[in-house]
């Protein structure tokens, strides 16, 4: 009579060679495909280190002044380019943005000769109108309004290259003159700003190491193991699994 | 068969014809080339469809197994990349930057899983759906019907994510509102799955994985070599387009002395962004648990899919399923090494403040449109991720009606009814589910790659831990079996609960620790592993499995 633990089966406990063999192989391809996965991961999260950017530096070097007194020039300049870098991010929240462009607004202002700033207020605040209507417009309407605005901006960053330093024609300009706002706090260290440090820190440090720092045919490393290298692995596993089931399927000679 | 080809390649010459004399409008408005483009190649759909239409029930669930193993994989491959791959995913690393890697990851991971744990072995089953296995493999009618209960509801969320990829293609094709681009086409893929069934549909799933790569290869090659990167293997040169990103290009960035523009006009420059690549990098609101929760749920959520477990019914041979999970997985790495060249081009192109952040869902065919890639190739990219979005739908909805005739109807309502009547229910079983899709969809719960995952993690938290432990371990019983599939449930359930709730703005106990720790996009994490220990340890403490299922296991499965 059959016993119905003549059958007991699991992948721990084979019932035979062929089984136990068959088991080896799998919990070696499961082992591998594991720690390659989920191994390296845990390897980039033990070896990082919360890396600032430089411009972080720049900010941290020079916002504790800022808040309390008038700076030089050229520190404002510091001040002025780090949050550029930062509100280039496109990651940015919306909130956060909000708040560098009153940042960079009140900067601008604050190096600004008295002489020009009515005349650059009356320019952001018809660069915003424009803007606003850009979006509702199509076709040659589309065309002046945009000629229209990249006008008043050429004429405006002329106006403020002197003290603001930036290059023509950059790509911080192009943020800079996108985050100019009118409604601006008259200093930094008002309330509304106090956020600013906090924001600074969490986009401009980030989790890095040696394998992050590597180069690799042209990527970060870890970005070509995880991006490119693990799927070829995961192709690579199937093969050799199939292979393997295969031959020895032939050599002992199961059908299947 | 020839006619039929012939007249493919005229309708498709024909309207590139047509469409290459008309010009893409970057936004807003009716795209004549790519609309050219779209119909053309939904009319070689539906032809292949008529053509290869299902004359039986046999045919209609499972192909008739006629398909060889090189067909399968690429059916698939093509069932497998839906919206979520080709739009969705490289939408995640654009948003999200090295966390968008884990869906990338997962989505290819869990197919080594797939063929070490289960391939062959349901093949040797020689069931037709995952619910007969089901119920077949713990002799329970009341798992048969829980169980596809589930496959609808997996199909059906799985499906949600491709009707919002399906409409957002349509908006940009047709310069149409977002809500009458989903109920477009949806009818349109409704009425292609209806006529075809899963005959039809493998045939069109090989068609349509060819246009899906070469659709989403091309722009590539002319992206990377357009902007001076090693553009033979984009795949790769697009790594020195990451280091760019991270490291920032200053203004303007000259290639032979010429500066290299967007097609806005914008030089091809960037701020420093480190945050792109690097891992779980706060700004991106993202961390290390995500990933790791995000990629697991995925992997295992690959290996408990109905509609993909379904693959493996339709080869003739054991040996033929092993290799077409290999073909899928090679098939599916072409089109996952290249969907993160897009996120960085993507990234480039948009680093302008007057480009601004693009939408993370359709930034493939707007990095395309951005990097001034001719509109004829911009609408084929289009048609391809709507080919994706069709062919893995196509697949849900056969899926999803086998389901609700084979398991449902004829196992438990109605085991008299003729194989005629059962196709009209599959029918009918099709057309309710696509109805109640596109309803969801019309809602935009979430980006399409995050929809898909709560399909994953449902089908990790339920189907997975049965095909597992009823394939390779004879122990799990009955009573085990319905143990687990209820602790799956319980914490599927109280996370979609809370999900839910969040979206309505109410607050439930614990709202943000249930959201982070079970969130909705990845809480298999903890359900599919809880699942199998509860089985386990009821299967230890109840009457054990039958000698027939035992020794049916033992010799038909196990050799």
């Amino acid at each position: 009579m059959e016993s119905s633990d003549q059958f007991n089966f699991s992948l721990f406990r084979p019932r035979n060679l062929h089984g136990r063999k068959n088991r080896n192989v799998i919990l070696n391809m499961l082992l591998v495909w594991a720690v390659a996965v989920f191994g390296f991961q845990i390897l980039l999260r033990i070896i990082e280190k919360p890396t600032p950017e430089k411009a972080l530096a720049d900010f941290n070097s020079v916002w504790p002044d800022a808040t309390v007194r008038d700076l030089k020039t050229v520190n404002y300049q510091t001040l002025l380019n780090s949050l550029i870098l930062v509100k280039g991010k496109n990651m940015v929240n919306t909130d956060d943005q909000m708040i560098l462009n009153k940042a960079i607004s009140t900067i601008t202002f604050s190096v600004a000769p008295d002489s020009l700033k009515s005349k650059m207020l009356s320019e952001i605040s018809e660069i915003k109108e424009l803007k606003s209507k850009i979006a509702l417009s199509d076709g040659q309407e589309f065309l002046d309004i945009k000629s229209s605005i990249l006008t008043l901006e050429k004429g405006f960053l002329e106006n403020t290259a002197l003290f603001t330093g930036l290059k023509s024609g950059s790509l911080e300009e192009k943020i800079y003159t996108a985050s100019l706002t009118d409604e601006y706090p008259a200093a930094l260290s008002d309330a509304s700003l106090d956020r600013l440090p906090e924001i600074m820190k969490l986009y401009l440090t980030h989790n890095q190491s040696v394998l992050t720092d590597t180069l690799f045919l042209g990527f970060p490393f870890h970005y070509f193991y995880t991006a490119i290298f693990l799927l070829i692995l995961f192709i690579g596993l199937c093969i050799l699994y199939n292979v393997l089931i295969e031959w020895r399927l032939k050599k002992e000679g199961v059908t299947e | 068969m020839k006619k039929l080809y012939a007249s493919i390649v005229i309708v498709l010459l024909v309207s590139l014809r047509l469409s290459a004399e008309s010009l893409t409008q970057l936004e807003g408005s009716f795209k004549t080339g790519p609309a050219i483009i779209l119909i053309a190649t939904l009319l070689t759909f539906v032809l292949v469809g008529i053509f290869f239409r299902a004359k039986d029930p046999a045919d209609y669930y499972a192909a008739g197994r006629k398909i060889s193993k090189v067909g399968s994989g690429m059916a698939i491959a093509s069932n497998w990349m839906s919206a979520a791959s080709v739009l969705g995913m490289a939408g995640m690393m654009y948003g999200f930057g090295y966390n968008g890697l884990a869906y990338v990851v997962g989505w290819t991971g869990g197919y080594v899983l797939l063929l070490i744990l289960m391939a062959a072995q349901i093949r040797k089953y020689g069931k037709y759906t995952a619910p007969d296995f089901i119920g077949d493999r713990y002799y329970s009618r009341d798992l048969r019907i829980v169980s596809a209960i589930f496959t609808i509801l997996i199909s059906f969320a799985y499906c949600v994510g491709q009707f919002g990829g399906i409409g957002l293609m349509f908006k940009w094709i047709l310069g149409l509102d977002y809500s009458w681009a989903v109920i477009i086409g949806s009818s349109v893929v409704l009425l292609y799955t209806l006529i075809s069934g899963m005959i039809g549909a493998t045939k069109n799933m090989q068609i349509q994985y060819v246009i899906i790569v070469v659709s989403f290869l091309i722009p590539t090659f002319i992206m990377a070599f357009k902007f001076d990167y090693f553009w033979l293997i984009p795949q790769i040169g697009y790594g020195a387009a990451v280091t760019d990103i991270v490291q920032g290009i200053p203004a303007p960035n000259i290639s032979n002395g010429v500066a290299l523009l967007n097609a806005y006009g914008h030089d091809l420059s960037i701020v420093p962004s480190p945050e792109f690549a690097m891992p779980w990098d706060p700004s991106t609101g993202t961390t290390f648990f995500q990933w790791m929760a995000i990629c697991f749920s995925l992997m295992v959520g690959t290996a408990g899919l109905p509609h993909v477990i379904q693959r493996f019914y339709v080869v003739p041979k054991v040996t033929d399923a092993r290799w077409s999970v290999v073909w899928g997985l090679f098939f599916i790495c072409i089109v996952y090494w290249t969907a993160p060249a897009y996120s960085s081009f993507g990234k480039l192109l948009s680093s302008n403040p007057e480009v601004g952040v693009l939408a993370k869902d359709a930034i493939v065919v707007y990095t395309a449109q951005l990097a001034g890639v001719n509109s004829l190739v911009v609408g084929l990219l289009a048609a391809g991720a709507i080919s994706a979005a069709f062919s893995t739908v196509s697949g849900l909805l056969v899926a999803g009606a086998s389901a609700f005739s084979h398991d449902l109807y004829v196992r438990v309502i109605n085991p008299a009814s003729t194989p005629r009547r059962q196709l009209q229910v599959a029918r009918i079983g099709t057309i309710i589910m696509a109805l109640a899709v596109t309803i969801v969809a019309l809602l935009k719960l979430g980006l399409i790659a995050q929809l898909v995952s709560v399909a994953f993690s449902m089908a990790a938290c339920t189907i997975f831990p049965l095909f597992l432990l009823g394939i390779w371990w004879s122990g799990s019983n009955r009573t085990g079996a319905k143990a687990g599939l209820f602790a799956g449930i319980l914490v599927t359930t109280i996370s979609l609960t809370y999900f839910i709730v969040g979206l309505g703005g109410g607050r439930l106990p614990g709202q943000e620790f249930i959201s982070y720790w079970l969130n909705v996009w990845y809480f298999a994490w903890i359900g599919a592993p809880l699942a199998v220990i509860v089985n386990i340890v009821v299967s230890k403490f109840s009457a054990p499995t039958p000698l027939e299922i035992k020794r049916f296991l033992a010799e038909q499965v196990h050799n």
